[in-house]
């Protein structure tokens, strides 16, 4: 059953991309710069999700940018996140205080003292 | 039961008394035994009207929540469901009395509609096949519940979402509806003020409704002098503040909901001998408030900082009293001190409830996170870097702070700034999409619709030109002794306080410029008395006010009215109606919205 679960969800996701792409289209109709952007920035965050979720395995889909990191450093998956945290330009105060909680909940002072 | 409502300028019982009526009246058209099915959402408003007992009187006998489905059995001649007027609603009566045809023993049915019938859920009955088993169909009109002494409220929690941001009047409708009822209990109110749009439009609709009603004049002598509309959309500053009062504060941490709070039990486990403390009581503890607690009333309407002395006197004064008992010596003597002993013990169990709370509250305002907070409200309020970006926020955001919380403070920061440069706007949006998730889009789409967060327009900011003139900020708040309104958020005195201040004296023309920067129309209108029902007033007489938010008010703020009631000099007293008893929290969460996130 999995592959028909799985392909169920991926025509889920497809079909919700494609109405956040019409939604984009409505956006910028109507001028609203922001959210055009904002909404364009949710899809591109929903593909990395579903392609970080296909290749490592951790549910990270629907979750805000900011609980995706959070999971991302807590399992040690900091290469992507690095990634995210660039591409979508997250303030450095953000993603410094992101990273040092998360880095702590895990007890890695390790990485912390590197960091 | 009720006499706290009797004891204010006004007698509110009056109407609470008009609305048992009629409930008494429909509950006698279903003859024989009944079990109502109850609205959840009524039944605390129908709390404060009618008791279980009044009821009971009229033979009901079971009480059920509305639920799909099948009906619990009961031995009962009548159903009668309690509802609001909702589609959805309308559904689930249906099923419950499909599946209940079936059974043997026929009982009638009969729904009360609250506060109006509606023609919309009678035909979605008839759809569903069931409007023909329906004995009788009535509505209830209840419209202003009485809460308090001098309060008010409608209890619709979404009025201020529907008037600002969904463009319905349904609950202007029911507020003129309701005024009206007012006018035929305690007489034409002969001047109306009003600020702001939704207070025109009530305005307009008790105008007509008057003229349409104009051969059936009230004789009765008006007790109201003036009536003022206030639209919440003029001062949205307000709610957004952190209440500190005791009330207010009870409100902000616990929420009170139709006059009751619920609060955690451990501090109010009861110490008993023997049992070595083994079960703590789990349930959360409920209680009432109101004036009719003597206590309660002395100390809602202080600030916080001042309730700590007024409970130790008032510990004081109760222990002093019971020493009294050593020196009663003659029979007589003790005699009378027995009798005072019921009042004397409900006074110092009130006196340990309100110690309790009190040390809750404490340990919340106290705190850190609550100082820090409250901090950056009174740098916005007071204009302080109003126009940037603001650290303390962007630290809660990047913690990932409760999102209210955030959008308390960022609306405020846009109301006191006339609205956010784009720059700083986008990027306190961005902040909060990308933390708390892009679904909240809608909710921020729907706090600009309102006007809570706004790009700046203009380079002009006329919040400063505002604040001096309404004097809306006191650098010498007195919280212990008050002199002014300011004192119910330590400082900063609710806009919407001070202009019904200003209406009482020296008059909204003082004002002009003022009103004319915030929102919508103001007006005045006058209704004619019949000859002889002119108030002859007293020397020294007191004018009385009914003072109408619509879209909310809070405890605070009836706190400021009350305290200008209370003023000698302030020659007014003011009763206190609205659409729905908000914080800010309740108030922003009420424009949230909740979409069905199905991935």
């Amino acid at each position: 059953n999995q592959p028909v679960a799985l392909s169920l969800y991926r025509q889920r996701l497809e079909a919700r991309l494609s109405l956040l792409q019409s939604a984009v289209d409505e956006y910028n109709k109507a001028k609203n710069e922001f959210a055009a952007k904002a909404t364009d920035e949710e899809m591109r965050l929903l593909r990395f999700q579903r392609r970080l979720e296909e290749e490592k395995g951790e549910q990270l889909l629907g979750l805000s940018l900011q609980d995706t990191l959070r999971v991302l450093l807590s399992v040690g998956l900091n290469k992507p996140a690095e990634q995210l945290y660039k591409d979508f330009r997250v303030p450095d105060k953000r993603y410094w205080w992101l990273k040092i909680t998360a880095l702590a909940d895990k007890e890695d002072w390790d990485e912390l003292e590197k960091f | 039961m009720a006499a706290h409502l009797c004891y204010g300028r006004v007698n509110l019982n009056i109407l609470r008394e008009a609305a048992r009526k009629d409930l008494r009246e429909f509950l006698d058209k279903c003859a024989g035994s009944k079990a109502i099915v109850w609205d959840e959402y009524l039944t605390g408003p129908f709390g404060l009207i009618a008791q279980y007992s009044l009821l009971k009187e009229h033979e009901v006998e079971k009480m059920f929540t509305l639920k799909a489905g099948r009906l619990p059995p009961a031995d009962v001649k009548n159903i009668i469901f309690f509802v609001r007027p909702r589609l959805e609603l309308m559904d689930i009566i249906a099923e419950n009395v499909m599946s209940e045809d079936k059974m043997q023993s026929p009982r009638e049915f009969n729904i009360l509609f609250v506060p109006r019938r509606s023609m919309l859920c009678e035909q979605r009955l008839k759809e569903q096949g069931v409007l023909g088993s329906f004995t009788n169909i009535d509505e209830y009109i209840l419209d202003l519940i009485p809460y308090d002494g001098d309060l008010l409220s409608m209890e619709c929690e979404s009025a201020f979402r529907e008037c600002y941001l969904e463009n319905d009047q349904t609950s202007l409708y029911h507020t003129a509806k309701g005024l009206m009822t007012i006018q035929a209990l305690y007489g034409t109110i002969p001047q109306i003020f009003g600020k702001g749009e939704c207070a025109r439009h009530v305005a307009n609709m008790m105008l007509r409704m008057k003229r349409e009603f104009a051969g059936s004049q009230t004789q009765i002598l008006p007790v109201f002098d003036t009536l003022l509309l206030l639209d919440r959309n003029v001062d949205l500053l307000t709610p957004l503040a952190t209440q500190l009062t005791y009330e207010g504060l009870i409100d902000e941490i616990y929420g009170i909901t139709n006059g009751y709070v619920k609060l955690p039990p451990e501090k109010f486990a009861q110490k008993k001998q023997g049992e070595g403390g083994k079960d703590l009581p789990t349930e959360p503890k409920k209680l009432q408030l109101n004036s009719a607690e003597e206590l309660y009333a002395e100390i809602r309407d202080k600030n916080f900082n001042a309730v700590g002395a007024a409970l130790s006197k008032k510990a004081k004064i109760i222990s002093a009293a019971f020493e009294e008992r050593h020196n009663a010596k003659t029979v007589g003597e003790i005699k009378q001190f027995v009798s005072q002993l019921p009042h004397m013990q409900a006074a110092r169990s009130s006196l340990a409830n309100h110690t309790s709370i009190a040390e809750l509250i404490k340990d919340i305002t106290t705190s850190e996170t609550f100082f820090d907070n409250l901090t950056v409200e009174q740098e916005f309020m007071t204009g302080v870097d109003t126009d940037k970006v603001n650290t303390y926020i962007e630290d809660c955001i990047a913690q990932k702070d409760p999102l209210i919380k955030i959008l308390r403070l960022v609306c405020m920061q846009s109301v006191c700034n006339n609205g956010l440069k784009q720059k700083v706007l986008d990027y306190y949006k961005r902040e909060i999409l990308q933390t708390y998730g892009y679904e909240y889009i809608l909710t921020l789409n729907n706090l600009e619709k309102t006007g809570l967060l706004k790009p700046q327009t203009t380079t002009r900011n006329n919040y400063p030109t505002i604040r001096k003139t309404l004097k809306l900020w006191m650098e010498d708040a007195n919280e212990q002794n008050p002199n002014d309104i300011s004192y119910v958020y330590s400082g900063y005195a609710p806009l919407s306080v001070r202009l019904t201040q200003v209406l009482a004296r020296p008059g909204w023309r003082s004002i002009e410029e003022v009103l004319k920067m915030l929102p919508g129309p103001h007006f005045e209108e006058r209704q004619p008395l019949p000859t002889g029902l002119h108030k002859k007033r007293q020397q020294g007489e007191n004018r009385t006010t009914l003072v109408f938010f619509l879209g909310g008010v809070t405890y605070a703020e009836i706190a400021a009215l009350r305290f200008l009631s209370q003023m000698e000099e302030g020659g007014t007293e003011y009763i206190i109606a609205t659409t729905k008893l908000i914080n800010g929290t309740s108030w922003i969460k009420s424009l949230m919205d909740k979409p069905e996130v199905n991935i």
